[in-house]
């Protein structure tokens, strides 16, 4: 079924010469990839204002700009890579996965009690970054499979073992929002698979009981995020809530049009904390004002589109399943990210993709819109 | 995958539903934005400005205080503090730690001592802190790393120059010079002067609108200091300027509005005299304590006055405090050992005490006396040493008969007006003031009295620029009523004749009494400021010598009909009975009570009346000093120099002193004796010049 085979050289090099057919570029999602270039590229710019004078952020714009060029190939080398490819590789990825997360948790014991960098001896990573893509193709790889078999619990119960074989060790990191984020993955690749709605009631009954169960089992700082959202203490001005609130002032103080590229009071004076990762959304807001912020959401939302549009016309189910679930992480990332931003949902460590700083994040993003790039360029044309 | 065609690999209904549910997320977004950006917008704005922007206060200079010749009672010293900013510092631990060493060599706190905790850091105070130097800046660093931090403070000058010298090889180490208020007299003036302190918590809103800052600017809280606090404070200066999240000042916002500085007194304090009016009062009380080989007394107090111009030349309140301990902070232990002194060292007794006046009161009696006609001058009356009347609480009572003893049981035999005030005669006092038999059918009266005092200054606060100034009080029938509950009895009357009974008055009354007669019946607003210039030098407001009244010229005395009901009319002082007090005056020192202590100074022309207040208050009654008979006294003296020409007026008061003559008179005199040398002196140096 698949042209490339280990061993069959033959293969390898007809695999090489459809790769780089030049008609095959016609399916190429220009408008996907452009956007996700102009977002990295606007990211560059909204660190550059974020970290300025701040000495110990000094040269994060610069090394951004190296992030966002090796990403862009990244997606290059990711679309010319053939999904079906790493479809085969699911099962070696999956394990990879769980070893390099089992690995950082005993490390993280034995050190300092929580870890979820990987000194790489060049540059540090983050694995559980890496495994939200992962999770994609071997979520897809399983749904697709399965496509035709009985959708009982069985099948559901087989994904989510596959699901939490890997999530239990995000979970004692501790990181719950990337646990959240694959979760959520799995949830909606059951949901488009077609979940019998009989289950869907038993899934919320069972979400909520978990939740309750749960909660006391997480770490006092998510406890009291989680708490702190729900009941804010008005009083405390340099406490837990600090940072939301100066999020909220910095969104708001935007107006119209904003105070202008590198006059934002609340981002240059340094009042809006972590403004170059978590709290990037309100830099921007406060900076560009509501008519920039929109042009911003609508560009990440025209991504998500672009992406679940790729899905509808993947060449088979497998490649559609990644184009969806690749939308679906952008989406839940960018809205948690937002939503955190705006103050609507608790404080996570999501960042927003694309503009937010951080090497681990971007690296995964544009491996993401790569699998969607590789989807695009061996979709069915629809012109044909 | 019924319903799905070749080309859609998902169930339609589920895929949009994924993609409605995306889209309502983001359509709420921008609906929570738009409501945060535009609706709200305005309230963020304010808060990111209030973020931003801080109103920076720059502190004023508060103005110098001198005497009348220019020499400075209270001035601002430089005091030097070794502050650390820890946002400066080098970012190598290390070096750090050598700046440390080196500068816990120089001011002798250590590097590290101490622990950070919560408990350790609420009561954690600058400048009082047991802490080494880690702790402190760790303390700073944490609050605002861009604000020094007072490490040491009042450090010598030489080693503030050592550290401002090592300043470049120590980034972040500075000196700061902090004004704090010096008393170069210290104790000799504080009662005038008084001392700064925190602003208090009642003022602090107030001061707070006027552009003070609570914790570091300072106010008056006794003395000239407080009752000339708005003049001598200035006005801070105020800048608006924009900072960064760690407190550091970007730029000004608004035009800096520069601080303006207090205005400078000159008052019309004579330090000399007042050093030997201090001297006079602290040697005379040592003197009779020795004497005595007891303590008897340890409270005082002496005012000396120019009469004509209300000039204050010397006021001395004794014990007093030493202002100069209070400079930078008040010490808990010391001002609680000055509250705790029985003797009140925090009370300025010179203006804040009220005494029975004994017989210096009986000027006001003299000249109600001859005014209203009660006696004729020339009419002599008999002093047998004590008479007898019919004490009566009604009219109608049948009553009791009560002695009237003359400190002198002997009696002073036939006595007129003059022989009356110079040797100060009880029994002659009692008959014009009560009226006795045939003799003098109709006594002054209480009522009339009362109006006679307070013509001469006695009853009310005379508005000297001193806080906490008492009224005194002269009693009369509808205050014993109200405050007693009892009717008035003819003895009252007798024993208010005399300054004695419920009569009480302040030193600076006294003083007021003796100045208004000297002054032939022009009462002076007694003053203690002399001129106000601004921090350049120029007068601001000039000397001009106030009248309170004349009451030769002023009607202040009200006339009473037989039923002691006001009849609303108003009447003077005729001027020749001021003229025969003065002589009655002249007469006590030519040959009168204090001709003893006057012996020597006749050249001086001295005229004055002493007084021996009995008194039996609860400290008296706690020492059981209140034997019947043999109550415990005041020593009174009032007086004026030369009796021609007054040029200064004295009064001096000891408390539980004594006889007047022997223990007030004298200090008066070595006043009085102070100032015509130091006149001389002046002259002298004049003429040279």
């Amino acid at each position: 079924m698949y042209l490339y085979e280990p061993g069959n050289d033959e293969g390898s090099v007809e695999f090489l010469k459809i790769m780089f057919r030049l008609e095959n570029w016609r399916h190429f999602d220009y408008w996907l990839f452009g956007t996700a270039t102009i977002l990295s590229i606007f990211g560059i710019i909204m660190i550059r204002s974020a970290v300025a004078g701040s000495i110990e952020l000094a040269g994060y714009a610069n090394r951004q700009t190296m992030f966002v060029v090796a990403g862009l190939v990244v997606v290059l080398a990711t679309a010319v890579l053939d999904y079906h490819f790493l479809g085969n590789m699911a099962r070696a990825m999956y394990i990879f996965a769980v070893v390099s997360l089992i690995v950082i948790y005993i490390y993280g014991q034995a050190s300092f009690g929580s870890a979820r960098w990987l000194d790489t001896g060049v540059f540090f990573i983050q694995p559980s970054e890496l495994v939200k893509i992962i999770m994609v193709i071997v979520l897809s790889d399983y749904f697709s499979r399965s496509q035709l078999e009985k959708h009982d619990l069985m099948w559901i119960g087989k994904s989510a073992a596959l699901t939490f074989g890997v999530v239990i060790w995000i979970l004692l990191q501790p990181n719950l929002s990337t646990s959240i984020v694959i979760t959520v993955l799995w949830i909606s690749m059951l949901w488009i698979s077609g979940l019998p709605p009989k289950y869907i009631a038993l899934f919320i009954v069972l979400g909520i009981v978990l939740g309750l169960i749960l909660f006391p089992f997480l770490e006092s700082y998510q406890q009291l995020r989680i708490i702190n959202f729900l009941f804010p203490d008005p009083n405390s001005r340099h406490g837990n809530s600090y940072n939301v609130e100066q999020a909220l002032i910095s969104i708001g103080s935007g107006g119209w049009f904003g105070m202008g590229y590198g006059h934002g009071t609340q981002v240059q004076l340094r009042f809006l904390k972590v403004r170059h990762t978590d709290f990037i959304f309100s830099a921007m807001a406060e900076e560009f004002g509501f008519v920039g912020t929109v042009l911003v959401i609508s560009l990440l939302v025209f991504v998500i589109y672009r992406c679940f549009r790729v899905a509808r016309e993947a060449q088979d189910q497998f490649g559609a399943l990644i184009a969806y679930g690749v939308g679906v992480l952008l989406a839940f990332q960018t809205s948690v990210n937002i939503g955190v931003n705006l103050n609507v949902i608790p404080v996570t460590g999501l960042v927003l993709p694309f503009i937010s700083y951080g090497g681990s994040s971007l690296l995964s993003t544009v491996l993401a819109i790569g699998l969607v790039e590789s989807v695009a360029l061996r979709r069915k044309p629809l012109d044909f | 995958m019924n319903n799905t065609s070749p080309l859609e690999h998902f169930e339609n209904w589920r895929f949009f539903a994924v993609l409605g549910a995306v889209g309502l997320v983001f359509i709420f977004f921008m609906i929570r934005l738009f409501s945060l950006q535009i609706i709200n917008g305005q309230s963020f704005v304010d808060q990111a400005d209030e973020n931003r922007i801080k109103n920076v206060s720059e502190p004023t200079q508060r103005g110098i205080i001198t005497d009348r010749n220019g020499f400075v009672l209270a001035r601002n010293e430089p005091s030097y503090n070794v502050v650390i900013t820890p946002a400066y510092l080098p970012t190598d631990d290390g070096a750090v730690q050598e700046i440390y060493r080196g500068l816990s060599k120089l001011i002798d706190i250590p590097v590290s001592k101490g622990e950070i905790n919560d408990e350790s850091v609420k009561s954690f105070k600058y400048c009082d802190n047991d802490f080494g130097i880690t702790q402190i800046v760790y303390i700073g660093d944490t609050n605002a790393p861009y604000t020094p931090v007072q490490v040491k403070c009042n450090i010598d000058e030489k080693t503030a120059k050592i550290i401002e010298a090592k300043k470049s090889d120590w980034p972040g180490v500075d000196i700061e010079i902090q004004p704090v208020r010096e008393y170069p007299t210290g104790s000799l003036t504080s009662e005038i002067i008084g001392f700064l302190g925190p602003i208090p918590a009642a003022l602090e809103e107030t001061l707070k609108t006027q552009g003070f800052v609570p914790g570091r600017d300072k106010y008056g809280y006794a003395g000239v200091e407080n009752y000339m606090n708005d003049l001598l404070t200035g006005k801070n200066g105020q800048r608006t300027v924009e900072v960064d999240v760690a407190g550091k000042e970007i730029r000004n916002i608004t035009k800096p509005i520069d601080p303006v500085p207090g205005k400078n007194l000159k008052l019309t304090i004579d330090v000399r005299l007042q050093n030997a009016a201090k001297t006079a009062m602290v040697s005379e009380i040592n003197f009779w304590n020795t004497y005595l080989n007891k303590i008897r007394s340890s409270n005082g107090v002496t005012i000396a006055m120019n009469p004509k111009t209300g000039e204050i030349l010397a006021l001395v309140s004794y014990p007093t405090y030493e202002n100069n301990r209070m400079a930078r902070f008040i010490p808990a232990y010391y001002y609680n050992q000055l509250s705790n002194d029985p003797n009140r060292p925090l009370f300025n007794h010179a203006i804040s005490a009220e005494h029975p006046p004994g017989s210096v009161f009986k000027m006001a009696t003299a000249i109600g006396a001859l005014n209203e006609g009660v006696i004729d001058p020339n009419k002599e009356l008999e002093d047998k040493g004590k008479i007898t009347i019919v004490q009566k609480f009604t009219e109608n009572e049948t009553g009791t008969p009560r002695d009237f003893v003359c400190y002198d049981r002997n009696g002073h035999g036939m006595v007129n007006f003059l022989r009356g005030v110079a040797l100060s005669c009880d029994v002659y006092f009692y008959k014009i003031g009560g009226g006795y038999q045939n003799e003098v059918p109709q006594g002054l009266g209480i009522w009339r009295i009362g109006e006679y005092a307070r013509a001469l200054g006695y009853g009310s606060i005379s508005g000297i620029e001193l806080p906490g100034e008492a009224e005194g009080l002269i009693p009369d029938p509808t205050w014993k009523r109200i405050n007693i509950g009892e009717n008035w009895s003819t003895g009252d009357t007798y024993i208010g004749t005399i300054g004695q009974g419920y009569v009480l008055a302040t030193p600076l009354q006294v003083l007021e009494s003796a100045a208004t007669i000297a002054n032939d019946g022009k009462l002076m607003q007694p003053t203690i400021i002399r001129e106000v210039t601004d921090s350049a030098g120029n007068v601001v407001t000039p000397f001009t010598p106030k009248m309170r009244w004349d009451i030769t010229v002023d009607p202040k005395i009200r006339v009473f009909d037989e039923n002691n009901i006001p009849t609303g009319e108003m009447k003077t002082v005729a001027p020749w009975t001021i003229k025969l007090a003065k002589e009655g005056m002249e007469q006590a020192v030519i040959n009168g009570t204090a001709t003893k202590e006057f012996a020597g100074d006749e050249a001086l022309k001295v005229a004055g009346k002493t007084g021996t207040a009995e008194y039996c208050d609860n400290i008296a009654q706690a020492a059981n000093l209140c034997q019947p008979e043999n109550w415990p006294s005041h020593a009174w003296f009032m007086s004026y120099a030369p009796y021609d020409d007054p040029e200064i007026a004295v009064m001096a008061f000891v408390y539980n002193g004594g006889e007047g003559a022997s223990v007030a008179a004298p200090i008066a005199r070595r006043i009085i004796d102070a100032y015509f040398e130091l006149k001389a002196i002046d002259t002298a140096a004049n003429v040279e010049r």
